[in-house]
C-alpha cells in the first residue's frame, strides 16, 4: 500500500471510532444475555460483563412460563394480520398502479398520509368502535385494529415495487386474453416476489412489536399479546433483572431471527416504508 | 385502460373502507373532543372548547409539551448527525460495511418494550449496569440516578431512543450517498480537500433528501414514544418524562376523562400533520417523477 500518511490517518481513525462505537451498540444486548444466565446471587455482584459461571437455564423456565400464552397469542393475531395486510395491499396497489383512475392522486395522497400519521391519534375512538362492536379482548378486534393501521403502509411497500413491473406487461397480457386476477395472481405478484416479502417482514415485526393497542384492546391474558404481558412480568418481577432480561430475549427472538435472516428484505422494507425510496 | 375500469375498483375496495375508518376515527375523534365524555359511553352532549380550555390551564399538558419539543430537538439532530457520519465513514469501506451496519441497525427490530426493558435495568441507580460500569473505570460520578433524577430523566431516555434508532439514519444516508457520482468526490480529492472538509463540504449539502427522510421520520416517531415512557419511567419522576401520548393515555384510560382524552389526541394530531402532510406531498411528486 502506498497511501500517504495522512491518507492512512483519514482511514485509520474513522475505522477504530467505528469499532469502538459498534462495541457500546453491541454492549446492552451483551450485558442482557449475560445477566439473563446468572442467579441472583450473581446477578447482585454486579459484574454484567462477566460470563455466568454456570449459565442459569431456570430464569428461561421461568420467564417463558409467564410469557408462552402471550407468544401464542401475539402469533395467532399477527400471522393472519400480517397475511390480509400483505394480500388487500398489494391488490389495492396493483389497482392504483396498473390501471387508470381519475382519483388516483387522491387516494394516493390519502394512503401515504395515513400510513405516516401515528395511530396514537385514533387510539380513543378505536377503542370505542371495537366496544361497540363487541370486539375488546378479541383476536379479531385486534387484527381488525391492526389492518386498519397497517395496511396503508402495506399498499405503499408493494406500490413502490409494483412500479417496477412496465405497464406493457400488463398491455400484452390484456391483448393476450388474460383477466385482470390471473395477471395479478401469476404475472405480477411472482415477480414482486421480494418486494411482497419486504411489506410482508415491515408489516409482521411492527405487529408483533406493537404496544399500545395491544394494551387498549385486550386485557385478559388468554387474548394479551407478548409486550403488554412483558410490560407485566417487568413489573412482577421487580428487582429480578435476570428474569426480565431472560423474557425480554425470548420475546426478541422471533424478530431478531427475521432481521438476521431476512435482513436484505428488512432493509428494503423499511426504506420502501418510510422513505419511499 | 385495458381491462374494464368497474371490475378494476374491487381490488382498491377492501383498503379503500380499512384508510376510510382511519379517518373516521380522526373525525369520531375531533368531534368527541368538542363534547362532554366522562366515564365508558359518549353522551355527545355539546361542551365547545370546554376540554381544550381544561387542558391549556393544565400545567402538566405545558410541561409534556416541552418535553416532546425536547425530544425532537435533542433526539433527532444527534442520531441524523452520527447516522450520517457513520453512513460516510461505511460508503468507504468494503466488505466490513455490511457487518457494521448491521450492528447499527439490529435495535431496529426490537420492539420498544424490549429497549425500555432493557433501558431501564442499565439506568437502574443501585444495580444498573451503567454505574456498574462507571464504578469499574473508576469514574466514580456519585452514583448517579439517571431515569430517577428528575434533571437528566428525559435525556437518558432519548439516549434509549438514539441506540435504537441510528440504524435508520445510517441506512437512509447510506442509500442517498451511494447515490451520488463519484466524480464528484475524485475532484475534491484531487485538489487537496481533507476528508472532513469533504464530508460536509461536499457529501452532506448533497444528501439533502436523505436529510429530509431522517428528520421528518424521527419527528414522527418522537410522537410515538409512549412506549418508552411505559414502561422505563411511568412518566416520572413526577410528571419529568411524560409525552402527550401519554398524558392522553393517562387522562383516558385512567382518569376516564374521554373528553379531554380526545382534546390531547386532538393537538397530537395538529403536531403529526404539520410534518406529515408537506412529507406526504414531497414523497408523491418524488415518486411520480421517477
Amino acid at each position: 500500500m502506498s497511501l500517504r500518511a495522512d491518507e492512512r490517518k483519514d482511514f485509520v481513525l474513522p475505522y477504530i471510532f467505528v469499532v469502538v462505537l459498534a462495541v457500546a451498540w453491541l454492549l446492552p444486548v451483551y450485558a442482557m444475555l449475560t445477566t439473563s444466565l446468572k442467579t441472583q446471587q450473581e446477578v447482585a455482584v454486579q459484574h454484567y460483563l462477566a460470563l455466568p459461571a454456570h449459565p442459569e437455564t431456570a430464569n428461561y423456565g421461568q420467564a417463558f412460563q409467564a410469557l408462552k400464552q402471550g407468544l401464542v397469542n401475539s402469533l395467532v393475531i399477527t400471522i393472519p394480520a400480517t397475511f390480509l395486510c400483505v394480500f388487500l395491499g398489494s391488490l389495492a396497489a396493483y389497482y392504483l398502479i396498473m390501471f387508470e383512475f381519475r382519483y388516483a392522486t387522491i387516494a394516493f395522497f390519502g394512503i401515504v398520509v395515513a400510513s405516516f400519521l401515528p395511530y396514537q391519534v385514533v387510539l380513543i375512538p378505536l377503542t370505542q368502535l371495537m366496544n361497540d362492536l363487541r370486539l375488546l379482548d378479541t383476536y379479531q378486534g385486534l387484527i381488525f385494529a391492526y389492518l386498519i393501521v397497517n395496511t396503508p403502509m402495506a399498499t405503499l411497500v408493494i406500490a413502490t415495487f409494483f412500479m417496477k413491473t412496465p405497464h406493457s406487461f400488463l398491455e400484452a397480457a390484456a391483448i393476450d386474453g388474460c383477466r385482470p386476477f390471473t395477471f395479478y395472481r401469476l404475472i405480477l405478484v411472482p415477480m414482486s416476489i421480494p418486494g411482497i416479502v419486504s411489506a410482508a417482514i415491515l408489516v409482521f415485526v411492527q405487529i408483533y412489536n406493537e404496544f399500545l393497542l395491544a394494551l387498549a384492546l385486550t386485557s385478559n391474558p388468554s387474548v394479551q399479546p407478548v409486550m403488554p404481558t412483558l410490560a407485566t412480568l417487568k413489573g412482577s418481577e421487580v428487582a429480578q433483572w435476570q428474569i426480565q432480561m431472560a423474557g425480554a430475549v425470548i420475546v426478541s427472538v422471533v424478530p431478531l431471527v427475521v432481521f438476521v435472516f431476512l435482513s436484505r428484505y428488512f432493509v428494503s422494507g423499511l426504506m420502501a416504508g418510510y422513505s419511499k425510496e | 385502460m385495458v381491462f374494464k375500469k368497474s371490475y378494476g375498483f374491487a381490488y382498491l375496495t377492501p383498503v379503500l373502507v380499512l384508510t376510510g375508518i382511519l379517518y373516521l376515527m380522526i373525525v369520531w375523534n375531533l368531534v368527541a373532543s368538542l363534547t362532554v365524555w366522562n366515564g365508558i359511553l359518549p353522551t355527545w352532549k355539546w361542551a365547545g372548547f370546554a376540554n381544550y380550555l381544561n387542558l391549556f390551564s393544565l400545567e402538566r399538558f405545558w410541561d409534556n409539551l416541552r418535553h416532546n419539543v425536547i425530544w425532537l430537538v435533542v433526539f433527532i439532530v444527534p442520531t441524523t448527525f452520527l447516522g450520517f457520519v457513520l453512513a460516510d465513514f461505511f460508503s468507504a469501506m468494503k466488505r466490513t460495511e455490511v457487518v457494521f451496519r448491521q450492528i447499527f441497525l439490529y435495535p431496529m427490530a426490537l420492539s420498544y418494550i424490549v429497549t425500555g426493558t432493557l433501558w431501564a435495568w442499565m439506568y437502574d441507580p443501585s444495580s444498573g449496569l451503567v454505574n456498574s460500569l462507571l464504578a469499574a473505570f473508576h469514574v466514580d460520578v456519585a452514583r448517579l440516578g439517571w431515569i430517577a433524577d428528575p434533571n437528566i430523566a428525559i435525556y437518558c431516555m432519548i439516549v434509549a431512543g438514539f441506540w435504537q434508532y441510528v440504524g435508520f439514519a445510517v441506512v437512509v444516508y447510506l442509500g442517498a450517498i451511494r447515490g451520488l457520482p463519484t466524480e464528484m468526490f475524485e475532484a475534491a480529492r484531487l485538489d487537496g480537500a481533507s476528508r472532513v472538509r469533504v464530508m460536509f463540504g461536499i457529501t452532506f449539502p448533497n444528501v439533502g433528501h436523505g436529510t429530509l427522510i431522517t428528520t421528518t421520520m424521527l419527528a414522527i416517531f418522537t410522537v410515538k414514544t409512549f412506549d418508552l415512557v411505559y414502561i422505563m419511567t411511568g412518566g416520572g419522576p413526577g410528571d419529568h418524562t411524560e409525552v402527550l401520548p401519554f398524558l392522553m393515555y393517562q387522562v383516558a384510560y385512567s382518569q376516564r376523562d374521554f373528553g379531554m382524552g380526545t382534546a390531547i389526541s386532538t393537538v397530537i394530531l395538529l403536531f403529526a400533520a404539520i410534518m406529515v402532510i408537506p412529507y406526504s406531498n414531497w414523497a408523491i411528486k418524488k415518486w411520480v417523477r421517477e
